[in-house]
């Protein structure tokens, strides 16, 4: 008994990596067809009854009456709108711990990616809100804070799965109140932290690239000595500086929190001293007051749509800003910075059409393509084109209108929302909870004295960026 | 003359039985120090763990070491004591893979009067603690990141958590430090002997990790700037081993590397270099915290230990096909309580949690992972015995379980070969227990350790709680009290009137901060502990910890999500 128990053991933990494994290659060298649908391409226009055929994660095909092998999963879009999955460039979700270091100014050295939590519920309603692609960020407590990870929300996966393996890394940077931390209560005993001033954080930041630019020095020598001296010690390895180094030698993308003006200009000017580039600026909500010198820097601009007036930096913000921007060539994107707007951006898209008359598609890539584009994989995602990731969204009805709902995500051809299979989980999950709550561990306790659980009651907010909590922005 | 020498010799020995047993009786409640060493326990059902149960035999202890082992009635010596263990089991010495046992916990400083303190000042006081910890090691990082803490240091066997632990059953614990971040290197030690040096067996054994962040205001506060503080400080110690290596080969004409006392305390765990690399406990319970840790070991070439391993079940077939251990926490995910009757029903995975906590033990031993139970922390010493008997519920073998809590355990920490087991030569570490081992009801009546014998009576303050023994305590608990709680700057006061039924805590607390029952309320060797909700502009659950300092007197400190203060008592006659 004991030998035909071990046996179906060692069957079942054999088989079951290996079955996951076939599900995987099945569903990504099966081939998918959704047909006859509204395409919202984000690249080239609108197609109108056009089939798209999806093999091995890839689309492969765009047409009219595609054909498929036998074998492929058919899916009837008729009358519903597709959209490539919307790219959120500003995310705090699934961050284990605090958003932000707060100890130092500059934390180059903190990693979004070594506490990324693939379980939290916010990716799941972000996938139910068309998102496949965050951009997760360092709160923006911090001049210079930790680095980004780029990321598909790849439910029921382990962390790992969800990193975008050739995203360009980034990082954030932070100007104005957060950085100089008008908001922040210090707690008795504690001392308040430099810089205090817009001036003191231009200087924080010219300090740590001073420093890099030494340490880059250091280590190039150090290379240079060593091919004639193999008995060299390596200088030290400063993780908080190597970040920074990769921005000068232009392997690491500046996604930069900030507000005014003035100081965009002042981040732009320091970034041509050291020549680096600013990939984005963040929420800018003065971009439109210097949007030809951002374009000719080059720096793209993401941002909220029409959130104003909630610090004393955000008073200047017009909802015209997404159309002024455009108009002078900036690529624009809108994101979230929020667990409770990602699931919504799609109606933030479309205000960009009724403040400024962006076009219906340009408002379209302000949620796909130009976020794609601003966080270095838009070669792989944010439009439904041949040869990119089958990253896309099957909508009810136009994603612009307040009436559309998400019936399926897909990233890489693989389905990880299905409106129709969540409604139908929820009798099943209803059922595991009720047997959860008779186990004896869930079970309440019999005791007068028992009260009910104490349950943390969660609080999403929308109108608030991340530097805003006491304990430095951390949104859980 | 004819001498019946046998008879001389029988009669002799049995008085100095006599005196011995005396002497010992009037000695032992101060020092065991001349305490027989020698003992015979016979009609025992003893579990070897190492061969077959014995269902009738007899273990002969002699100068700390267990000298025989067999069925039946054995040879006994005439020279030792004899404790007959009918229907009594006799388990190898159980052993808690990871406590802070033997070392003091912080107490609150409380000056004489009531005199109480703001958080201001409590935080001061904290601060100067690390100051301290800082100019102990004449380090320059702070406190949370000092790998050369060890436990060794810290041990003090006259810390009353090490009788609390012996009367509860342990012999063995694996000692850590109660540090953050780095919790320092840890010291296995048997629960008995005058020094810290006497108690330690192996030292160290280990150095522990959490990644849990520090205080506000001192780096690193967040999760990922524990990873980063982490991650530089193994990076810079690789790089002063390296530096300190080429020095010695040429020093002549050579800078002098810095001597760095944590850095360099890092280097028994560095890879690649270190023949005998010595291994670093990761404190990682649910999935993703493991496959962080994991993810880090490898980063580094670490050679890893999990502790907690709440859901490293998940992880079965990885951790045998690395060989990693898992110090297996039985403090099992509770149910919190608060009085908020509008409160959210509990998400599932915490629901899935609580169920799914006891079934990891099956799945580790399934896939043939080395893991050993520790106490995690836990309140009460009871819980292990009852949460190691719900492992065996969910379908951990009973041998399996016996085995997580003595000879894997050894195995794990490298002392196989000295304790673990009821084998001849082995250290004299013994449980001696009537009734089921993971039965509530059961009683530990002897603890042998390092063959020393120590009685536990059935009425003693053995577990922290438990046997609902601690009756004095109890009693000078239950009554009506006034507190006097510092919150920032000022004093708020309070009355609490708290009533005990073994060594469970109930009542009903009242201020101006709101009145509710109290909850979780408990009484143990260290003191007493209960949960009030407060309303301090929100609800926030308020942790009361503290002790009878005197007749009618208490003192403790109040935690809430804001911090930590203190508060005085008085009792109302």
């Amino acid at each position: 008994m004991k030998k035909i128990l071990s046996l179906f053991l060692i069957v079942l933990f054999v088989s079951a990596p290996l079955s996951a494994q076939q599900r995987n290659t099945a569903a990504n060298a099966n081939e998918i067809l959704i047909r006859n649908a509204t395409v919202l391409t984000a690249a080239r226009g609108r197609l109108e009854g056009t089939d798209i055929l999806i093999r091995a994660g890839k689309i492969a095909q765009i047409g009219k009456n595609l054909r498929a092998g036998a074998n492929a999963q058919t899916i009837d879009a008729t009358g519903k709108f597709v959209t490539p999955g919307i790219v959120d460039a500003h995310s705090h979700a699934a961050v284990d711990g605090s958003v932000n270091e707060t100890s130092y100014s500059v934390t180059s050295m903190t990693r979004v990616h070594d506490v990324i939590n693939p379980n939290d519920i916010n990716l799941y309603r972000a996938l139910a809100g068309g998102v496949t692609v965050l951009n997760v960020l360092h709160g923006s407590a911090n001049s210079i804070g930790g680095q980004n990870a780029t990321i598909k929300i790849k439910w029921k996966r382990p962390a790992q799965d969800f990193l975008i393996p050739d995203a360009p890394p980034g990082i954030k940077f932070a100007l104005g109140e957060n950085p100089k931390r008008s908001h922040s209560n210090l707690q008795p005993g504690q001392t308040r932290r430099y810089p205090a001033t817009r001036m003191g954080v231009e200087e924080t930041i010219r300090d740590a690239f001073i420093r890099a630019r030494d340490y880059k020095a250091e280590w190039d020598e150090f290379r240079e000595k060593s091919k004639r001296d193999k008995n060299l010690t390596a200088p030290r390895r400063d993780i908080e500086l190597e970040p920074l180094v990769e921005i000068l030698e232009g392997r690491r993308l500046v996604h930069s929190h900030g507000y005014r003006s003035d100081e965009f200009l002042m981040l732009l000017n320091l970034a041509d001293e050291f020549g680096f580039k600013v990939k984005t600026l963040q929420h800018g909500l003065e971009a439109y007051k210097i949007a030809p010198e951002i374009a000719r820097h080059g720096a793209a601009a993401s941002i909220f749509v029409d959130n104003w007036g909630y610090k004393i930096e955000a008073f200047d913000a017009i909802p015209y800003n997404a159309a002024i921007l455009y108009r002078n060539g900036v690529s624009v994107s809108i994101n979230s910075d929020s667990n409770e707007r990602h699931r919504r951006l799609n109606l933030e898209a479309a205000k960009t059409m009724k403040y400024g008359d962006v076009p219906e598609e340009e408002a379209l890539k302000m949620i796909t393509l130009n976020p794609a584009t601003q966080l270095g994989i838009g070669n792989r995602t944010g439009s439904i084109e041949v040869g990119k990731d089958a990253d896309i969204v099957i909508w009810t009805a136009h994603p612009f209108s307040p009436y559309a709902r998400v019936e399926r995500t897909m990233i890489e051809g693989e389905t990880f929302f299905d409106r129709e299979q969540d409604v139908q989980n929820r009798a099943a999950l209803a059922a595991e909870r009720q047997t959860l709550e008779r186990d004896e561990a869930n079970r309440p306790s019999t005791s007068p004295r028992a009260t009910q659980p104490a349950v943390p009651r969660e609080r999403v907010k929308a109108d608030l960026d991340d530097a805003d909590d006491i304990d430095g922005g951390n949104h859980k | 003359m004819k001498i019946n020498l046998s008879r001389f010799f029988a009669v002799f020995a049995s008085a100095v039985l006599l005196l011995s047993s005396l002497f010992y009786q009037q000695v032992s409640a101060q020092s065991s120090a001349n305490a027989p060493r020698a003992f015979a326990i016979t009609n025992a059902r003893i579990v070897t763990t190492s061969g077959a149960d014995i269902e009738r035999g007899t273990i002969i202890v002699r100068d700390g070491l267990i000298v025989a082992v067999g069925a039946g009635n054995l040879q006994v010596p005439v020279d030792v004591r004899v404790i007959d263990a009918n229907g009594l089991t006799v388990y190898p010495g159980i052993i808690d893979a990871s406590a802070s046992t033997g070392i003091p916990a912080p107490r609150p400083t409380q000056q004489a009067g009531g005199g109480g303190q703001n958080i201001a000042q409590f935080l001061q006081q904290q601060q100067q603690a690390q100051q301290q910890a800082q100019a102990q090691s004449n380090s320059t990082y702070p406190a949370g990141l000092l790998p050369e803490i060890a436990a060794a240091d810290l041990i003090r066997t006259s810390d009353s958590s090490i009788e609390t632990a012996r009367n509860s059953g342990f012999t063995t614990v694996l000692v850590v430090p109660r540090e953050r971040i780095f919790q320092g290197q840890s010291a296995l030690i048997n629960l008995s002997g005058e020094t810290a040096g006497e108690a330690i067996v192996r030292a160290p054994v280990a150095l522990h990790l959490t990644f849990v962040p520090l205080q506000v205001g001192q780096f690193p506060t967040s999760l990922m700037g524990s990873f980063a503080a982490v991650r530089q400080m193994f990076l810079d110690a690789q790089q002063l081993q390296e530096a300190q290596r080429n020095y010695e080969k040429n020093p002549r004409g050579t800078r002098r590397p810095d001597s760095n006392k944590s850095l360099e305390a890092l280097f028994p765990y560095l890879s690649r270099q270190t023949p005998g690399q010595a291994p670093i406990v990761f404190q990682a319970n649910t999935e993703r915290e493991i496959g962080r840790v994991l993810n880090f070991a490898r980063e580094f070439n670490l050679k890893a230990i999990i502790a907690g391993g709440a859901e490293s079940g998940r992880f079965a077939e990885q951790l045998k096909a690395q060989d990693i251990p898992v110090l297996l926490s039985l403090n099992f995910p509770r149910r919190t309580s608060s009085t908020s009757p509008e409160a959210d029903p509990e998400s599932m995975s915490v629901l899935r949690a609580r169920a799914e906590a006891p079934k990891t033990a099956a799945r580790l031993a399934a896939a043939g992972v080395r893991f050993a139970f520790q106490s995690g922390g836990m309140a009460n010493y009871t819980d292990f015995w009852a949460n190691a008997g719900r492992a065996v519920q969910a379908g951990l073998a009973r041998p399996a379980a016996i085995r997580a809590m003595t000879l894997g355990s050894a195995e794990i920490f490298g002392v196989a070969d000295r304790m673990g087991s009821i084998e001849p030569g082995k250290i004299a570490n013994l449980t001696v227990v009537r009734g089921d081992i993971f039965d509530r009801a059961r009683t530990v009546t002897h603890v042998f350790v390092d063959g020393r014998m120590y009685e536990i009576p059935a009425a003693a303050p053995t577990t922290t709680g438990g046997g609902g023994a601690n009756a004095a305590a109890a009693q000078a608990i239950a009554g009506k009290w006034n507190l006097t709680i510092q919150l920032g700057g000022q004093t708020v006061q309070a009355t609490v009137t708290l009533t005990t039924q073994r060594n469970q805590l109930a009542g009903q607390f009242e201020s101006t901060l709101g009145a509710a029952p109290i909850s979780q309320g408990e009484i143990s060797a260290e003191g007493f502990r209960f949960v009030v909700k407060l309303n301090v502009g929100e609800q926030v659950d308020a942790v009361f910890a503290g002790r009878i300092t005197g007749e009618n007197q208490m003192t403790g400190t109040v935690t809430a999500p804001q911090g930590t203060t203190s508060f005085t008592g008085t009792k109302t006659p």
